[in-house]
């Protein structure tokens, strides 16, 4: 039989194709089947249809579509057994999409929902319905019908009582909700007619053969009620009314819609309930009797929070997430400190719930909240309460957690990196700074707990990120405490040396848990990715740690790293970073112990840079030329000096490199901030300023007059950078074998040249020597001529100058106040005034010059 | 009442290619650090002979204008006072300015005459190559100049 009827709607689907005959005449002929007081007969005639129409639908005329969706539609109210049949035939026709007649859609779909119905032997019906449904989600005139098709649908469903019809409603609401269906002004009723079932509350019959649980449409009904915000201003009143009913479901059922919705709202949607919300989830975690209704209640803060912090804000709008803390922190903080522990656990809880819900609410609660624990914590003796309450506090920014384990038992307080220096000095100060006039006993335990204090810290500073703030705290802790180094602090900065070692060279993120970094990084690798700049920038940060180390701290993995650091620092195009290796690699050296290995290690050092300067195609001399900068000993005594400082002076009138060389020189006489400073327990010289100048300043002296006129300007710069970072004492005696040079450098086009050389003489000038007094005529002359600069800097310089030059004696400036005071009227009209003003000051002197009642 | 340093926005200070106009702030700084009344130690500012208030500038009209108050109503001094004023602004702003010193109006019986005085260009010409009369007025420009 089967196999037969499958022919037969072959068949007819071909002759049907072939225009023997009409759909129409076809339903005609099945008649006597169509209305057969059979269901099963009646079901076999519409089947066949259905088939037929399958295969055939592209052909139908308009008038053929209308017939045959009012006799579907009439069908729908027929036997279950036919059900299926007619579902399918409707299929076919609804696929016709724009050839569908105005409002059948709709029709369509009352029908549907008035007349379905789920039956246990047809287990694929309520499939087949929603996928029905799902064909009418397509077509844009359904949603263009928007509110009438709601407008449909509620009216269809309202007064539902068979729970198998409302899991089908629940379901095509969901649809509506979920796929932007334009709502119009029906969306309170979509909503009432929904969540008039809420809380559900269901009792299958036994023996139900449906099969229908309460969870089933218990969730059907939630995804309804959540799907979208403009259900917020009426689902929020209507939880918070039913979480005020008895019954412990309801509650339930109320804290995890809201829950649900809260992830898919914004703080707009909430602003307003805060208040009303927050009161009755209090309650519900202050007052509970039950363990599933506090921790439903709990998860719905915790969402509730991440919800707000999401929230992007105008400059104008109110931050709703701090409106929110702050009624939790108004209503839980106070009872974490009370004597009467009743409170204190709920209280806790809550403060968790929010604070591990996101990075924002996380920093205020806990800044709220760790300061009065921490207080707790140093002045109760009896601390076991206080300990079971920090253990509480846990706070999960996101992805990133990280432990910290101090004291006799376990207390696990939170370490969020959203953290800077505050949370430092609040926890270690009182610890670490205790120990000096205690009996032996409160001593040694107060020398356990700093001990561990700072293993603990060393466990949470393994991250370079956080080594760059607690490094500080910590060494204002060493300065501070013990002058000798006790074994705790040696132990700190071994793990520190380690594993930052261990992280740069092998790339060993073992202890940065719950990171999502890169498979195997390589951080001291070039890499020619677009990546590469990031990761191998993060060499300042090694120099950071392991330069700064005390001496006796031996870094591991010294030559490998050594190795590493140099083939960075003069393979790398990315200038941060080429530096921050040379810098690194340069204070690693100069804390090395003297020895043959340091010695033939500089000397490798330099060859591999003379390699590279001397051959004028390397595409890497500025790298080779800022190691070598880094690199150049501070021990003066060092064989290998004299070379690298004529390499150096070479480099003046090198074509590429000469104006850097030049300035180069600025940093040979200066303090960096990073490395070789005393701070880092560098070895540095003392009175190296001195020797270096008292050393070189022929040689340059020598350059200077060797050299071709355009490169003159290098080794004026060179000079003015030593010169100026002398000690005046030092400037003022070796003013006069300069003297030549800086006044040639007055003349130098070089803006950088002249402010330094301006800088450097003014101070002398204000007591002069008396080979300058023999210059006075050239003073005026150059420092005038540079008062009409065009850089600001230069003109400032040069009238300071002139004001100092008014200071010389007497009987040597008479003959130029005339000179001067006309010179000086331009500047006064300067159009900066930190020029005028200069400016005035130096000529209201020069009036005084040689005027009655003057100097 | 001193005033502090004036509160800049430093990165304009800084930047050569914004003009600051001359304000009546920077006429009183050029007053009010370097002059001194020759019968107090303390600068004229201090004792309120001259206050910004009383300053007007017109950067745009090349005008400045300057209001000063003698420490008592028949204060001998007024007429070096506001003499060496002038002399003090005259060695400090661009020729272009036209300037006027006179004393606040009610605050000097013999008002009338010194502001005659001061504004009688020939005559404070004529007074200024008096050398003893120079002198004086260079020892009252003189001292803070050193310290500043």
């Amino acid at each position: 039989m089967h196999k037969y009827s499958k022919m037969s709607f072959i068949f007819f689907a071909l002759e049907l194709k072939a225009g023997q005959f009409t759909i129409l005449q076809l339903v005609e002929a099945l008649g006597l089947h169509l209305t057969s007081s059979q269901p099963q007969t009646r079901g076999r005639g519409v089947q066949l249809l259905s088939n037929v129409l399958q295969e055939c639908y592209g052909d139908l005329t308009e008038r053929e579509v209308e017939v045959l969706i009012v006799f579907y539609e009439n069908r729908l109210k027929d036997h279950y057994v036919i059900t299926p049949h007619v579902i399918q035939g409707l299929k076919a026709l609804v696929s016709l999409k724009l050839m569908l007649p105005p409002g059948s859609a709709v029709s369509i779909l009352k029908s549907l929902f008035q007349d379905i119905h789920v039956q246990v032997n047809t287990p694929n019906l309520p499939r087949q319905v929603v996928t029905l449904i799902d064909y009418f989600s397509h077509p844009t005139e359904l949603k263009g019908l928007g509110a009438d098709f709601v407008f449909g649908f509620v009216q269809s469903v309202d007064g539902e009582r068979d729970p198998r019809n409302l899991l089908l409603a629940f379901h095509i609401a969901r649809k509506i909700v979920h796929e932007g269906y334009d709502l119009g002004k029906f969306t309170e009723e979509l909503f009432e007619v929904t969540s008039c079932y809420f809380p559900i509350d269901f009792s299958p019959p036994a023996n139900d053969p449906h099969g229908i649980t309460q969870e089933e449409l218990v969730l059907a009904l939630r995804v309804v009620l959540t799907g979208t915000p403009r259900f917020a201003e009426f689902l929020l009143p209507l939880i918070i009314e039913k979480l005020d009913s008895d019954v412990q479901s309801a509650k339930l059922d109320s804290l995890q819609t809201l829950t649900a919705c809260a992830s898919v709202y914004e703080q707009k949607d909430l602003a307003q309930f805060l208040p009303g919300l927050w009161a009755s989830l209090r309650r519900e975690v202050f007052q509970t009797a039950s363990e599933r209704v506090e921790s439903a209640g709990l998860a719905a803060v915790g969402t509730l929070t991440a919800c707000l912090s999401r929230s992007v804000l105008n400059s104008d709008s109110e931050d709703s997430l701090n409106v929110f803390l702050e009624l939790v922190l108004k209503d839980c903080q106070h009872h974490l400190c009370e004597p009467d522990l009743k409170l204190v656990w709920p209280s806790a809880k809550l403060l968790q719930a929010t604070s591990t819900a996101s990075y924002r609410a996380s920093h205020r609660v806990a800044a709220a909240v760790l300061p009065s624990l921490i207080e707790q914590y140093n002045s109760r003796t009896q601390v076991s309460h206080t300990i079971q309450l920090g253990r509480s506090i846990i706070v999960n920014v996101g992805v990133r957690l990280t432990f910290l384990t101090v004291g006799h038992d376990l207390i696990s307080l939170p370490m969020a990196d959203v953290y800077r220096t505050e949370p430092f000095p609040l926890l270690f100060p009182e610890p670490m700074a205790q120990g000096d006039s205690a009996t032996p006993s409160q001593e040694h335990s107060q020398q356990a707990v700093r001990q561990r204090c700072v293993a603990a810290l060393a466990a949470v500073s393994s991250r370079p990120s956080l080594v760059q703030e607690s490094t500080p705290v910590l060494l204002q802790v060493l300065t501070s405490a013990h002058t000798g180094m006790c074994h705790c602090h040696m132990l700190f900065c071994h793990c520190l040396a380690s594993r930052a070692v261990s992280l740069f060279l092998d790339g060993d993120v073992s202890f940065l848990p719950e990171n999502a970094f890169p498979a195997q990084i390589q951080l001291l690798k070039v890499r020619f990715q677009c990546d590469s700049r990031s990761q191998s920038q993060m060499v300042c940060l090694l120099m950071g740690c392991v330069c700064w180390l005390p001496r006796t701290v031996e870094v591991p993995q010294m030559d490998r790293l050594l190795l590493e650091l140099l083939e960075l620092s003069c393979t790398c195009d990315h200038p941060l970073s080429y530096t921050s290796a040379a810098k690194c690699y340069a204070g690693l050296v100069n804390k090395s112990p003297a020895g043959e290995a340091l010695d033939s290690l500089i000397d490798r050092t330099l060859k591999r840079i003379s390699t590279e300067l001397d051959s004028a195609s390397s595409p890497v001399r500025t790298q080779a030329f800022t190691l070598l900068l880094w690199v150049r000993p501070h021990n003066l005594t060092h064989r290998s000096n004299p070379v690298c400082l004529s390499k150096l002076f070479s480099l003046l009138s090198d074509p590429e490199l000469g104006w850097l060389a030049a300035d180069g020189f600025s940093l040979l006489m200066s303090d960096s901030p990073d490395v070789l400073n005393r701070g880092s327990h560098a070895d540095v010289r003392m009175m190296y300023r001195q020797r270096f100048f008292t050393e070189n300043s022929a040689k340059l002296v020598e350059g200077f007059n060797a050299a071709v006129q355009e490169k003159k300007s290098g080794y004026l710069k060179a000079l003015s950078h030593i010169v100026n970072n002398l000690p005046r004492q030092v400037q003022l005696t070796e003013l006069p074998a300069l003297l030549p040079l800086l006044l040639e450098a007055l003349l130098c086009p070089d803006q950088g040249v002249q402010v330094s050389t301006l800088s450097c003489l003014q101070p002398v000038l204000l007591d002069p020597p008396s080979a300058l007094i023999t210059q006075l005529e050239v003073l005026v002359g150059r420092t005038l001529a540079l008062t009409t600069s065009p850089t600001m800097k230069v003109r400032i310089a040069s009238l300071r100058c002139i004001h100092a030059l008014s200071r010389f004696p007497e009987h040597e400036v008479r003959l130029w106040p005339a000179l001067v005071l006309r010179a000086l009227a331009a500047p006064l009209d300067d159009h900066k005034r930190v020029v005028r003003s200069e400016a005035a000051v130096a000529r209201n002197e020069w009036f005084l010059l040689g005027s009655p009642g003057g100097r | 009442m001193s005033v502090g340093t004036r509160l800049e926005n430093t990165t304009e200070d800084e930047d050569e290619d914004v003009a600051d106009p001359i304000d009546d702030r920077e006429i009183f700084d050029i007053l009010s650090v370097s002059i001194n009344d020759p019968e107090h130690p303390l600068s004229l500012e201090e004792l309120n002979v001259v206050e910004q208030v009383r300053v007007r500038v017109d950067d745009q009209e090349n005008t400045v204008g300057v209001e000063f108050t003698p420490t008592i109503p028949h204060c001998s001094m007024a007429t070096l006072i506001g003499l060496s004023i002038k002399v003090k602004l005259l060695r400090s702003l661009p020729e272009r300015f036209k300037i006027d010193v006179h004393i606040t109006p009610g605050t000097h019986t013999s008002e009338d005459a010194v502001n005659k005085q001061l504004a009688d260009k020939e005559r404070v010409a004529a007074a200024l190559e008096n050398s003893q009369l120079l002198e004086v007025v260079n020892q009252c420009l003189i001292s803070n100049a050193r310290t500043s």
